[in-house]
């Protein structure tokens, strides 16, 4: 026998109560994992890339820029690759299939998005055959059951058709993101066909994307940008992708802050679960505490052995959670957009061990506390 | 059967006790159960202390295991000052010079009873098969030799008692404190008990220092004394029949 088999022997002397703690632990990873694969995929700004920037209107998100400021922005020494969008949202189909076509230069938004979008040559080729082809994203692709070469209507909401028709466009072919949390529900479209097509605001674009030169500062370069254009008609605003997607996302919900709450109100019921029911099953042997610390245990170890049974029904329970959270991001689609990735991961289970520390804190604690000859009246 | 002198006049002892004090409570409420109490017990005796409910003998008993501190005194086995040690220096003085019999045996019930007896080995620096060694060897002594593998739930009061025994002496130690070991035991288990103790004692020399109710379990040790008000006094005949 070692002491680990000794851990064993007395997790599993009810093996049920040790079931439903784990159970509830589990429940309560997989409700973590879900919000946080929630947050760290496409949904969220899980797949923004840190040092890539977005310039947009100081004046706000929805006011055009230039076309022309791509050019100068192309043109500074820190700038590895500019990509103008002109995003078109409107619907497809019915009103509650909204949609969005990004208007780029497929070139330059190939080189923007380089290892988060795989725009090959050969796909991007298949946009030179008609202006109007439309490359798009897997999870729209999915999510709407479209198919290559099928022809699409988008009723814009903004960016209207000199001709007042909605906006039509063929689909040349699908584009995958790297990873899982690359947001793949858009499509993108050739601006030169946009812009000679749309009734207003020709030769206007919504922002730009922007990466750095490899060791340039992202913040420096997005101050140097802004100071650019400070003094002209359209001054900007520049900043990280990820800002970005926060600040948009936050302007539907504060999903973080939502997806926070859940799970502390989950965490909070399972520690106490846990802390109450482990401290009842320590109190229930207490004699036998009392026998160890009589053959010569020190309190220390015995604090050590309550740890470890808390520590293994959480690593256990979390660890299921957080596997069903990860087969439940695999099966959701590209459309939900779940993404675990590892650090996430590696985050959620040192949540898991500090939550163990604190649920066997109580039952740890009072083991410590019992004295041996009290502790031997309680059979 | 010779009556206890709770002194032995130029015998060091190996059990020594000066000027012990102890009390339960606090404030107004609290009890003195010795005051000033003084004991010597030589290496290699056999002791039993008997006495009425509430006389102190399992405080008593508590306090040489280094498990109730005293309130004033000096307790010291084999040269080991109690009084003087800290909890975890007491819990590593038991691993190595103790063994505790109880009444209700106290063993874990998911563990088997090798497992039961091989627990105070799990502290010392030993191989696995060192361990089962032990274990093998003292349950031989116990007569279960064939009961390794059972859980306590499986065995008779006596054989849960010949468990507790094994699970005392598997350390080696050369003292052992029984508390009523034969208390929750028919007159044949009683019997079975107290003649392992006696072996140990005769042939491995262990010092036993027993507690007890049953006369005839007082029978069994080479000295017997009687503790009642705080005070120990020879046992007498009417208690010894």
């Amino acid at each position: 026998m070692t002491l680990l088999r000794l851990i064993g022997r007395n997790l599993w002397r009810k093996p049920a109560r040790t079931l439903l703690m784990m159970l509830s632990v589990a429940i309560a990873f997989l409700v973590h994992g879900l919000g946080q694969g929630f947050l760290a995929g496409s949904q969220g700004s899980g797949g923004a890339e840190a040092g890539r920037l977005v310039v947009q209107s100081r004046n706000g998100r929805g006011q055009p820029l230039p076309h022309a400021d791509a050019a100068r922005v192309a043109a500074m020494p820190e700038v590895a690759a500019v990509a103008a969008s002109a995003r078109i949202r409107g619907y497809v189909g019915t009103e509650r299939t909204v949609a969005v076509a990004s208007a780029v230069d497929p070139n330059a938004m190939a080189a923007v998005m380089a290892g988060d979008l795989d725009l090959t040559p050969a796909l991007l080729a298949q946009l030179d055959g008609a202006r109007d082809r439309v490359l798009v994203g897997r999870s729209l692709m999915e999510a709407q059951g479209w198919r290559a070469g099928q022809r699409i209507a988008l009723t814009p909401f903004q960016i209207a058709r000199a001709d007042g028709a909605p906006w039509s466009f063929e689909i040349a072919g699908v584009f995958e993101g790297a990873r899982p949390e690359i947001d793949t529900h858009f499509m993108i479209a050739r601006y030169d066909y946009v812009n000679a097509a749309r009734a207003h605001g020709r030769d206007s674009i919504d922002g730009l994307m922007v990466v750095p030169h490899p060791g340039v500062p992202p913040a420096a370069l997005a101050a140097r940008i802004d100071a650019l254009f400070a003094s002209s008609p359209a001054p900007t605003r520049t900043q990280s992708e990820k800002a970005f997607l926060d600040a948009l996302i936050r302007e539907i919900a504060d999903f973080r802050l939502v997806v926070t709450l859940v799970t502390s109100a989950s965490f909070a019921a399972i520690l106490m679960i846990v802390a109450n029911t482990m401290a009842f099953a320590v109190r229930e042997r207490s004699f036998e505490i009392g026998v160890l610390k009589v053959l010569g245990f020190p309190a220390r170890l015995i604090v050590g052995l309550v740890l470890c049974e808390t520590l293994f029904i959480f690593v256990t329970g979390g660890g299921i959670g957080l596997a069903l959270a990860r087969v439940a991001a695999l099966l959701a689609g590209p459309e939900l957009g779940l993404a675990l990735p590892p650090p996430v991961v590696a985050r959620a289970f040192l949540l898991l061990i500090a939550l163990a520390l604190l649920a066997g804190l109580v039952p740890a604690g009072f083991a410590l506390r019992m004295t041996t000859a009290n502790a031997l009246r309680f059979r | 059967m010779t009556p206890f002198p709770p002194s032995l006049p130029g015998s060091p002892g190996f059990i020594r006790l000066d000027g012990v004090s102890k009390s339960h409570g606090r404030g107004a409420g609290r009890v003195a159960i010795f005051s000033n109490l003084s004991l010597e017990i030589p290496r290699g005796d056999f002791v039993a202390i008997m006495g009425p409910s509430g006389s102190g003998k399992s405080t008593l008993l508590n306090i040489l295991a280094g498990l109730d501190p005293v309130d004033a005194g000096r307790v010291a086995i084999d040269g080991c000052d109690l009084s003087a040690m800290g909890e975890d220096a007491r819990a590593a003085w038991r691993t190595t010079t103790l063994g505790i019999i109880f009444q209700f045996y106290n063993l874990m019930p998911m563990l088997t009873a090798a497992e039961n007896v091989e627990l105070p080995l799990l502290l010392r620096p030993l191989s696995g098969r060192e361990r089962r060694e032990r274990v093998a060897t003292v349950l031989d002594l116990v007569g279960l030799g064939g009961w390794a593998r059972h859980h306590p739930r499986e065995m008779s009061g006596g054989q849960r008692q010949r468990v507790g025994i094994a699970r005392a002496i598997v350390t080696d130690p050369a003292l052992l404190l029984c508390d009523e070991p034969t208390g929750d035991l028919d007159r044949r288990s009683a019997g079975e008990a107290l003649d392992i103790l006696g072996r140990l004692n005769r042939e491995l020399g262990k010092t036993i220092v027993m507690v007890t109710h049953d006369p005839a379990a007082a029978r069994s040790a080479r000295h017997v004394l009687h503790l009642d008000k705080g005070a120990f006094s020879p046992a007498g005949p009417e208690v010894l029949s």
